[in-house]
């Protein structure tokens, strides 16, 4: 019995292959409420709408939130047979994102090398879209992954 | 007895820092501290359909040499940074960006971040006028001492005095 998915390993993955994400997540108050007070985000941006009324109108999204959905969302593609996540750079947040929007998910491959008999390293170029195709995310993921017996 | 509303006698309580506060080197060793439980981990991973198993199954992560589940690194990242808000980012302004987040071992479930900060530099925007520009280099450590992420963080934050930015 396996219980991650068979093309999801080390070999799997060929530079420059871009996948689109199949699923999308239209963000909700769990998403960005919950997870900004679960974390102890102390600012109120995120969670006071009240407060927002002069400036966006509404309870801005924590971009922490954002890069976790916009990763999430890549996760089954790149990270199922994942043995670490090794770092991420080059994080950009592009667009503000508010409860209501739909995110979606990008990946490239951008490098792989072969660490050891058990793994190799993969470093992936991920996007995230919202419902108007604007980018809401660009960066990078460096990630340790299971090799094929 | 004052006779007084309490909401006119009240003062705020206020958070968080401006622009004007923060000096190049300086530390900030961030409150609260925040344990990692089973639930904390299962729900954040699965509420961000973050689908590998090492952060929702044990069996799983025993095959893979885990005594625990391993804590979703996006977790911990989370953590540490919402930990640094009051002190970094709660006075208002947009977060930009990270560069060179390391997650340098695994967390597992039961264990304890806690988060400091050091500034690394500042500047003013020439396009905003109620913000400038602060880079933080952020690290989270264990209940160990031992060190499990970290990353610097850019972001606008507003200034006190706002005749000081922009052109």
């Amino acid at each position: 019995m396996s219980l991650t998915g068979k093309h999801t390993y080390f070999e799997d993955f060929e530079l420059g292959q871009v996948i689109r994400h199949a699923r999308g997540k239209t963000m909700c108050e769990n998403d960005n409420v919950g997870i900004t007070l679960q974390v102890l985000n102390t600012a109120d941006a995120h969670f006071d709408e009240h407060a927002m009324k002069d400036s966006f109108g509404r309870r801005l999204q924590f971009g922490g939130v954002t890069i976790a959905m916009i990763i999430g969302l890549s996760m089954q593609d790149t990270g199922e047979n994942a043995l670490q996540e090794l770092g991420l750079n080059k994080i950009r947040l592009k667009t503000s994102v508010f409860h209501g929007d739909t995110l979606y998910a990008y990946t490239e491959v951008l490098s792989k090398q072969e660490v050891d008999s058990r793994s190799g390293e993969v470093t992936f170029k991920h996007w995230g879209t919202n419902q108007k195709d604007e980018i809401v995310f660009e960066g990078e993921r460096r990630v340790l992954i299971k090799r094929k017996h | 007895m004052s006779e007084e509303d309490f909401r006119a006698r009240a003062v705020l309580a206020v958070k968080g820092n401006k622009f004007e506060d923060f000096e190049d080197g300086q530390i900030y060793e961030h409150h609260w501290g925040r344990t990692i439980t089973d639930s904390d981990n299962t729900w954040f991973s699965t509420q961000t359909l973050s689908f590998n198993p090492l952060y929702f199954n044990v069996a799983y992560a025993k095959t893979l040499g885990h005594d625990k589940m391993v804590v979703n690194p996006l977790l911990v990242f989370n953590t540490v940074f919402g930990m640094s808000v009051e002190d970094l980012s709660e006075g208002g302004g947009l977060f930009l960006g990270v560069d060179d987040c390391e997650f340098i071992q695994p967390l597992h479930v039961g264990d304890t971040l806690t988060a400091r900060s050091t500034v690394v530099s500042k500047r003013i925007s020439k396009s905003n006028t109620e913000a400038g520009i602060v880079t933080w280099f952020t690290e989270g450590h264990n209940q160990d001492g031992v060190k499990v992420v970290e990353f610097r963080r850019t972001n606008f934050v507003r200034f006190r005095d706002p005749q000081q930015g922009g052109e």
